[in-house]
């Protein structure tokens, strides 16, 4: 009998003289580690003096097979919280493969998180296809309903969307939360937990710390503007008094207010000129500017006809516009 | 039946003798009248276990994960089944790159960092530094482990090994 180490691990083959395998020097490293299905050897060589001369022998080589690791990150791009008003709202995650072998994940948006002042509806997940960290509707691909994102390579990240409906009547500043969970496809599980023969090269798959599930929350807080408009008219009747009689310049004071969070695309304020009266011309102003009554040439226009048209264009919160002009009264 | 038990005083230079003494029953029946030793590889995990009384016991068992970080025993068992004793064994093993020595290896390892030009304990070794200079070298810069053993004799054997972990 002859007793030697009972050693005959099941996936450590024993290749003799396979040295070309893998040449000493250049092994790729990734952030996770070695790469998946790289093959590692022990093998010696050794000399002796047989009492005559000296002799050169060489061990077997035992080759054995880098597992996969599976490991996984989610960030939340957004710095700070992102302003939605009603309607669609887009949230960026980052999703980064930190094993040492290529693997996709399946990826998995909640909306519904407890301390959620308004909740969103989730619309879709769609990966930043063209690479430019914006959401680009009809170019960014949306993936389709398992939404697994393509097969990354070990360190390889992507951006990731999540697009949420808000509801139309969410409050001003109310706040809410979407989670994005990155989940390997192979597998998840506690660290350690192995999938035979499903990593790379034929290895195992093994869970690594992150358990190959990880995810993040984004942050969004509802910004939703108000727009007060006020008016006002002062006289200057002919005789320098504030009676309004024919002939009485009657000057309208319209004060546009934007209030609570974000801000009012494409404001324009128009008013019509009262019955009983005539425009007078040329006396259109904005913010103190004058304005000229054509159209096109700059923000407002005005006419006996058509009445008075301003366009503010994009009002943040905390503009305030002042629109005046002048009737005669008939 | 012998059974070695003692291989200390055969190594003088020498990797962590991690593995029980191998037991061998029987002389080579034919032995020829020269010493004849052989290598094998082998690759085995290093387990750590610790009892009650928090001794810690090192054991070495069949791998059976491959992954970054993972601690392995590379091991070379020898024998000698001819009928002379062996000497001036010397047993030079490649690091293979994917693989690091362990930090908690033998200091007295002879090891290379040089692709196995020069060897020495790692304290004698440095390594190149870019453009100019030199640093210390560390474990993680070795590429050959050499060990020497001074007489093997008839049917003596033994497993020489040293701490790995997959880079």
């Amino acid at each position: 009998m002859h007793t030697t180490f009972p050693f005959l691990p099941s996936r450590a083959a024993l290749l003799a003289g396979s040295a070309a395998v893998c040449a000493l020097g250049s092994v790729e490293a990734t952030a996770g580690g070695v790469r998946a299905g790289t093959l590692i050897e022990n093998t010696a060589i050794a000399t002796y003096d047989d009492g005559a001369a000296s002799r050169t022998i060489t061990s077997n080589t035992v080759t054995i097979l880098v597992d996969e690791l599976l490991d996984v990150t989610v960030t939340s791009l957004n710095s700070q919280p992102v302003l939605a008003s009603p309607g669609e709202a887009v949230l960026t995650f980052e999703v980064t493969n930190q094993g040492n072998g290529p693997e996709a994940f399946d990826l998995i948006a909640r909306t519904n998180l407890a301390d959620n002042e308004f909740e969103t509806a989730f619309t879709s997940v769609a990966i930043d296809s063209n690479g430019n960290g914006v959401y680009d509707a009809g170019v960014d691909e949306i993936l389709a309903a398992s939404r697994t994102t393509p097969i990354l390579a070990a360190d390889q990240a992507i951006t990731v969307f999540v697009i949420v409906d808000v509801p139309g009547d969410v409050e001003d500043q109310q706040t809410s939360g979407v989670e994005l969970i990155a989940n390997a496809t192979t597998g998840t599980g506690a660290p350690g937990t192995a999938f035979a023969g499903q990593g790379e090269g034929g290895g195992d798959a093994i869970a690594g710390t992150s358990t190959a599930s990880a995810s993040a929350r984004g942050a969004l807080r509802a910004g939703v503007a108000t727009l007060s408009l006020i008016k006002s008219v002062s006289f200057q009747d002919p005789f320098g008094e504030q009676s309004a009689v024919p002939g009485t310049l009657a000057t309208f004071t319209l004060v546009a207010d934007v209030t609570g969070s974000g801000s009012i695309d494409d404001l324009i304020v128009v008013d019509a000129i009262p019955d009983g009266t005539t425009y007078a011309e040329g006396t259109l102003t904005l913010d103190d500017g004058p304005l000229t009554d054509a159209s096109g040439d700059d923000a407002g226009e005005a006419s006996n006809e058509n009445g008075i048209s301003v366009s503010l264009g994009s009002a943040a919160v905390g503009a305030q516009h002042t629109i005046t002009f002048t009737v005669t009264i008939d | 039946m012998k059974i070695i038990t003692n291989l200390s005083a055969a190594i003088l230079a020498l990797a962590v003798p991690i593995g029980p003494a191998i037991a061998q029953d029987e002389a080579p029946t034919a032995p020829a009248a020269e010493p004849k030793i052989s290598l094998r590889s082998d690759v085995m995990a290093i387990a750590i276990s610790i009892d009650d009384q928090g001794h810690a016991t090192t054991t070495l068992a069949q791998p059976e994960e491959f992954t970054p970080g993972t601690k392995l025993s590379f091991g070379m068992n020898y024998s000698n089944t001819g009928s002379e004793a062996a000497t001036n064994v010397t047993g030079t093993s490649p690091i293979n790159p994917a693989v690091r020595l362990a930090p908690d290896a033998d200091p007295a390892l002879v090891v290379s960092v040089d692709g196995g030009g020069t060897f020495g304990t790692l304290e004698t070794r440095s390594v190149e530094t870019k453009p100019e200079g030199t640093r210390a070298a560390t474990h993680a810069d070795v590429t050959h482990v050499r060990w020497t053993i001074a007489s093997i004799a008839p049917g003596e054997s033994g497993r020489i090994a040293f701490p790995v972990i997959i880079r």
